[in-house]
């Protein structure tokens, strides 16, 4: 087959990541960093042992969502009760399909009562936009997806909080978890959210393309490590953060996924409700599980997973924790969830596993 | 990083050193830095017989598998433990404690098999 040629996209700090020895690779349509010169482990140590690593995660979209409909919109589109939100409050979440399968997770800022702001998965951008432009029509409100003019950057580790602040006119230690501030970085309008997706305390920084080079060497200069893909997906899986593509997928249901805890059945009527609640009548098809080698080996994406010697599922992620072992998610048929012994398929031969509780290693995010 | 000019090379970046009727197999450090990080090895059972061109051993990196495969024929007498504990040897000293295994060498089959002048060529084209 020949190659086929893909435009990649280049986030604006792609020539900071060639100058660091960003090792660029294609992902979700970008050209991005799966790790510079210090290599994954030792970024993933960074993150974990107390110093501030800094992610251009620009490759997600962003979208702004105004008007006088924009709350019963999101009711009715998203998973989560967005009438819980009060502004400056971040929301984990979800779109669904009308049979009850993931469109994409995405979060929800809640800015004004009229006027919100969701992060989505970057190689979900296309999809998520037009769904929500679809479903607009429906409503008052206006749907503007902003992605090609945010950078947005992740800020994570026990130091990421010291190396942000002197770029900022207002103390960070006012933002608690999964809150934001409009506020200005480096004097230019921005969003920073007490988020992330390492299990360390940590910000999200929305900042316009402009000042994106700034405000990276800002924070480079501040003792920030920079972390590529590899390392990021290091610190995920140890935490058993769900994946679009992955652990979720329009193939599973919150009820698979385990992610009811942010589908509220109780809040009315939204898109993929009535199919959310026969599956979980009905009950999963098959379930979402932690697990560790007890054996050698390194469990990977794909690699079958058996129960009693009968084959039950398969790893959605996996990796070598460094502080864990090996460690994995996978789906596994329902039956198999709680009970029975686990084994992997690593090349060929059956290596022994068992059920582990999540998160895998430590969180330290501040809650 | 200099090529030693007592190894010999194969297009699959392994090196082997012949010492009499033993052979010890590694992977170049240019194999090691574009795998990364290496965070698991794979060894081989002891007398097992290898062809040349065979996959014999499997390093894991962060995010890839790769298999080695043995530059020439015969039985395995030997393996490097050291590397169950601390893969990374594999990294930080490709060519010397990151050897892989050793084996009796049966037979004239090799795969083809590189000078250092010749792999440095090779590197560059």
């Amino acid at each position: 087959m020949p190659d086929v040629e893909i435009d990649l996209a280049r986030t604006p700090l792609f020539d900071a990541h060639v100058a660091l020895g960003g090792k660029m690779v294609p992902f979700a349509g970008f050209e991005m960093p799966v790790q510079y010169r210090l290599g994954a482990l030792k970024e993933y140590t960074a993150v974990r042992n107390g110093e501030a690593g800094i992610f251009d995660i620009t490759h997600m979209g962003q979208v702004r969502v105004s008007g006088n409909d924009a709350l019963a919109y999101l009711q009715y589109l998203t998973t989560n009760d967005v009438s819980k939100l009060v502004d400056g409050q971040v929301q984990y979440s979800a779109l669904l399909n009308e049979s009850g399968t993931f469109i994409d997770d995405i979060t929800t800022y809640k800015i004004l009562d009229n006027e919100y702001y969701l992060c989505i998965n970057a190689a979900n951008r296309h999809k998520d936009v037009a769904h929500l432009q679809t479903q607009a029509a429906s409503f008052d409100v206006s749907v503007v997806d902003e992605s090609d003019d945010t950078t947005l950057l992740a800020l994570q580790g026990a130091a990421a909080q010291a190396a942000l602040q002197p770029l900022l006119d207002r103390d960070l230690e006012s933002i608690g978890y999964y809150k934001f501030a409009q506020i200005k970085v480096n004097g230019v309008d921005g969003i920073v959210s007490r988020t992330g997706y390492t299990g360390e305390d940590g910000f999200e920084i929305y900042i316009p393309n402009a000042i994106a080079v700034d405000v990276w060497d800002d924070l480079l200069q501040n003792g920030a490590v920079p972390i590529g893909l590899a390392a990021r997906d290091m610190l995920r899986t140890e935490m058993g953060y769900a994946l679009y593509g992955h652990e979720i997928s329009d193939a599973v249901t919150p009820v698979e996924a385990k992610l009811m805890w942010i589908t509220k059945l109780d809040k009315g009527d939204f898109i993929g409700k009535v199919a959310v609640e026969a599956r979980k009548s009905a009950g999963p098809r098959q379930r979402l599980i932690a697990i560790k080698l007890v054996g050698r080996g390194i469990p990977r994406e794909h690699y079958p997973v058996s129960v009693d010697g009968a084959l039950s599922g398969e790893i959605t992620s996996g990796m070598h924790s460094p502080m864990a072992g090996g460690v994995a998610l996978a789906y596994v048929k329902p039956e198999h969830a709680e009970s029975g012994e686990l084994s992997v398929e690593i090349r060929g031969k059956q290596v022994a596993a068992e059920r582990s509780k999540l998160p895998f290693v430590r969180s330290n995010v501040r809650r | 990083m200099t090529i030693p000019a007592n190894l010999k090379y194969t297009k699959d970046h392994e090196w082997v050193r012949i010492d009499g009727d033993i052979a010890t197999f590694g992977i170049t450090d240019h194999a090691q830095e574009a795998l990364g990080d290496i965070v698991f090895v794979e060894l081989p059972d002891i007398d097992r017989e290898l062809e040349a061109g065979e996959a014999y051993a499997v390093v894991e990196s962060v995010k890839a598998v790769s298999d080695v495969y043995s530059p020439v024929a015969g039985a395995v007498v030997e393996v490097n433990e050291e590397l169950e504990g601390e893969p990374e040897k594999v990294n930080t000293d490709a060519f010397g404690g990151g050897w892989i295994a050793k084996v009796k060498i049966s037979g004239d089959a090799t795969v083809e098999l590189m000078t250092d002048d010749e792999y440095n060529t090779f590197l560059e084209e």
